[in-house]
């Protein structure tokens, strides 16, 4: 439920439509496939009951067209053998020249039959199984009787009699003769799907329909297949997901990370102009009261007594400007390094700030490269430790604006050299102006423009609380390089 | 609160400060050249309760509670106060020095402020006031004395101002040059001129406002 309600809803909506659609689509090819199946076969059994009656007509003609031989009369006739060589032949009968069926049904279908000139049919039980017909010649008339059980050979019957769910039927007049009985739901059951064919024979002369039914039940639906699909869809999707929900937290990450960064710069800002206020107040007091009380002094005679309560007030006022230091310090200080510090993998630490500056990076074109050969664990505030590495990576940014892009380097070397863990920072920039080296890590001190002059000094003052030692100098040839030094966690050491 | 050092004739330095101990202090220090000076915590009370007739120069801080030093000086510049100003600030930016300037201040001084550095600035805006109010007198004098000329003398006047001789103004109006010696005279003593320069000096303005 909470699902439905959250934003990744639709995700949960598009994962529902594409299962269902993709569901039903391997569900309809599914039965489409079985229809297919269904209906080759069925015409497949019409062509071979279809041949076989064609053939009955054939046997009928040629034995009539043949008339039996005068010198054979006595012996056994020929169309006795018939049956031997046609399964589907019970027997055959015939009336000779002036001859009798004995059969008033005979008699009936072979004045039908010379009338039409076609084979007729004279007696149909499909309870047996059974039928007759006859084909009205001159001398002699034959008559046939056929087994439908025989009528298609084994081998060529397309489906397996005995597992296929198809039922084939053959229909004449009412009675319906059931070749293959398919499977027991095929009649029964109303759920699902009912395929049906129904034809004439070919022969005229048997006019048979032969039906085909077929019922496919929603068991027979291919679920695993449908399972598959609905899992391999959940599984796509969720890898699609997470991976867009990693991008939109890393975004978002980075987005606050600048937000951060602003907020501080504002808060710099404001705090200038803050300090500024609450500290030139009480120095202005006492810049007035002191130098009001030299030129009382200097008077002749001189004011002793309003010059002794300008001094008071100046001491006073001196040491209200030392409150509000120390109230300031007091806002910023930082909680005790060593409570928040922990085993750091400097290169990971390292890493990361150069992920954070990568806007920057190539905003000026630069691809600074990480060179750490060993794994350097150190004991750092991770907080501390990324602030110090993103400014000596910034600097260094900064100190290339003025070389030619494309010559532009910054190389980054993590190591671990007597028992501690150091980082060294080397670009080729315009390097640190001589007289600029003693006051590196001064606060307010500053050679870019514009620069507050913090940035050196607090990484100083980080890197002391954790027990480290932050080092710049001019690089050999030319540059600047910055080397971070801080002590190896305990277990690695 | 406001303090009354010497009569109110002796200039006086109107000082409007938040912080007592800057108020105080500089207050001190003003007095120590012997200029009186007036203390006000409030921007409200001193606009409606200082002296405006008074010659003497103003100090105020830019940040203060309420009314902001900028705004102020604008109300006073708008009010036709003709005191100089002098802006006092913790921060100042160059965007507020050129506002506070183009408002009309008189000069811009950073806090803490430097004794000699106000002192030369007051000093220099209270003569500053005390010769533009000189100035206003003298204008002031100088009209008067102008409305006692009559319709005639005014006119040769003009004529004077102009640039043209006697024998010019008479053939112009139509008098006897003799007459025009006596009106010229006459102006002469009326507007108390001791040279054609001074009076052209003095006078040239108002005649040819009365012409305007």
């Amino acid at each position: 439920m909470q699902l439905l309600r959250s934003p990744d809803r639709w995700w949960a909506l598009a994962g529902l439509v594409l299962s269902l659609s993709g569901a039903t689509l391997i569900a309809r090819q599914a039965i489409e496939d079985e229809q297919t199946l269904f209906e080759t076969d069925a015409r497949i059994v019409h062509r071979l009951l279809s041949q076989a009656t064609v053939q009955h007509d054939a046997i009928l003609a040629t034995l009539t067209l043949l008339q039996p031989a005068p010198d054979t009369i006595g012996a056994t006739p020929p169309e006795q053998r018939l049956p031997a060589l046609y399964p589907h032949i019970l027997a055959v009968q015939r009336r000779d020249r002036d001859g009798r069926w004995n059969d008033f049904a005979l008699d009936a279908a072979e004045a039908a039959s010379r009338q039409s000139r076609q084979p007729t049919l004279v007696s149909v039980d499909f309870s047996t199984g059974r039928y007759r017909m006859v084909l009205a010649a001159l001398p002699t008339s034959y008559a046939l009787t056929i087994d439908l059980r025989a009528m298609v050979a084994q081998t060529e019957w397309p489906m397996d009699p005995l597992s296929s769910p198809v039922l084939v039927a053959l229909a004449y007049a009412g009675q319906q003769y059931v070749i293959q009985t398919g499977s027991p739901q095929t009649m029964a059951s109303t759920r699902g799907w009912r395929m049906e064919f129904h034809k004439h024979l070919a022969a005229a002369s048997q006019p048979f329909d032969v039906v085909a039914v077929c019922h496919l039940g929603w068991a027979q639906l291919p679920w695993w297949r449908m399972l598959v699909w609905v899992a391999g869809v959940c599984v796509a999707l969720s890898v699609v997901y997470q991976w867009w929900r990693q991008r939109r937290e890393r975004r978002r990450a980075e987005e606050l990370l600048r937000l951060g960064q602003v907020a501080r710069l504002n808060t710099l800002g404001e705090l200038a102009a803050g300090m500024a206020h609450e500290l030139n107040q009480p120095l202005t007091a006492v810049l007035a009261n002191t130098q009001a009380a030299q030129r009382l002094l200097k008077d002749d005679p001189p004011d002793l007594q309003t010059a002794q309560g300008a001094m008071t007030q100046a001491a006073a006022q001196a040491r209200r400007a030392a409150d509000v230091v120390s109230r300031l310090r007091q806002a910023i200080e930082r909680p005790d390094a060593s409570q928040v510090s922990r085993a750091l993998n400097l290169k990971e630490a390292v890493q990361r700030a150069m992920y954070l500056l990568e806007p920057e990076s190539r905003r000026r074109a630069v691809a600074p490269r990480l060179l750490a050969p060993e794994v350097v664990t150190v004991q750092a505030d991770p907080v501390a430790l990324e602030q110090v590495i993103h400014n000596l990576l910034m600097n260094a940014l900064q100190a290339l604006e003025q070389v030619n892009i494309g010559t532009r380097f910054i190389e980054l070397v993590v190591s671990a050299q007597d028992g501690r863990g150091v980082l060294t920072v080397t670009d080729n920039g315009s390097g640190i102006p001589a007289e600029a080296l003693s006051h590196l890590f001064e606060p307010f001190f500053s050679t870019r423009e514009g620069g507050l002059g913090l940035g050196l000094n607090l990484c100083e003052t980080l890197t002391h609380a954790m027990g480290g030692t932050l080092t710049g100098a001019n690089a050999a040839g030319r540059g600047a390089v910055f080397a971070l030094s801080l002590p190896l966690h305990q277990s690695s050491a | 609160m406001n303090t009354s050092v010497a009569t109110s004739l002796s200039p006086a330095v109107h000082l409007i400060d938040d912080d007592a101990a800057v108020r105080e202090s500089l207050a001190l220090l003003i007095g120590t050249v012997g200029l009186r000076v007036q203390t006000w915590s409030d921007p409200q009370a001193f606009l409606e309760g200082f002296e405006r007739e008074a010659i003497g120069a103003i100090v105020l801080d830019v940040r203060m509670p309420g009314i902001s030093g900028l705004t102020l000086l604008d109300t006073l510049v708008a009010q036709g106060v003709d005191q100089p100003v002098i802006m006092l600030t913790g921060h100042g930016t160059v965007d507020m020095c050129r506002r506070a300037f183009k408002a009309g201040a008189a000069e811009f001084l950073e806090k803490p402020v430097d004794d000699e550095l106000l002192l030369e600035a007051l000093q220099i805006a209270v003569r500053q006031h005390v010769g533009s109010r000189r100035r206003q007198m003298a204008d002031l004098e100088a009209r008067e004395r102008f409305q006692q000329l009559s319709g005639r003398e005014s006119e040769v006047l003009g004529m004077i101002v102009a640039g043209l001789t006697n024998k010019e103004i008479a053939r112009a109006i139509g008098l006897s040059p003799r007459t025009v010696e006596t009106h010229r005279a006459n102006v002469f003593h009326k507007l108390q001129a001791e040279s054609l320069a001074q009076l052209i000096r003095q006078y040239a303005s108002l005649v040819d406002g009365e012409a305007d």
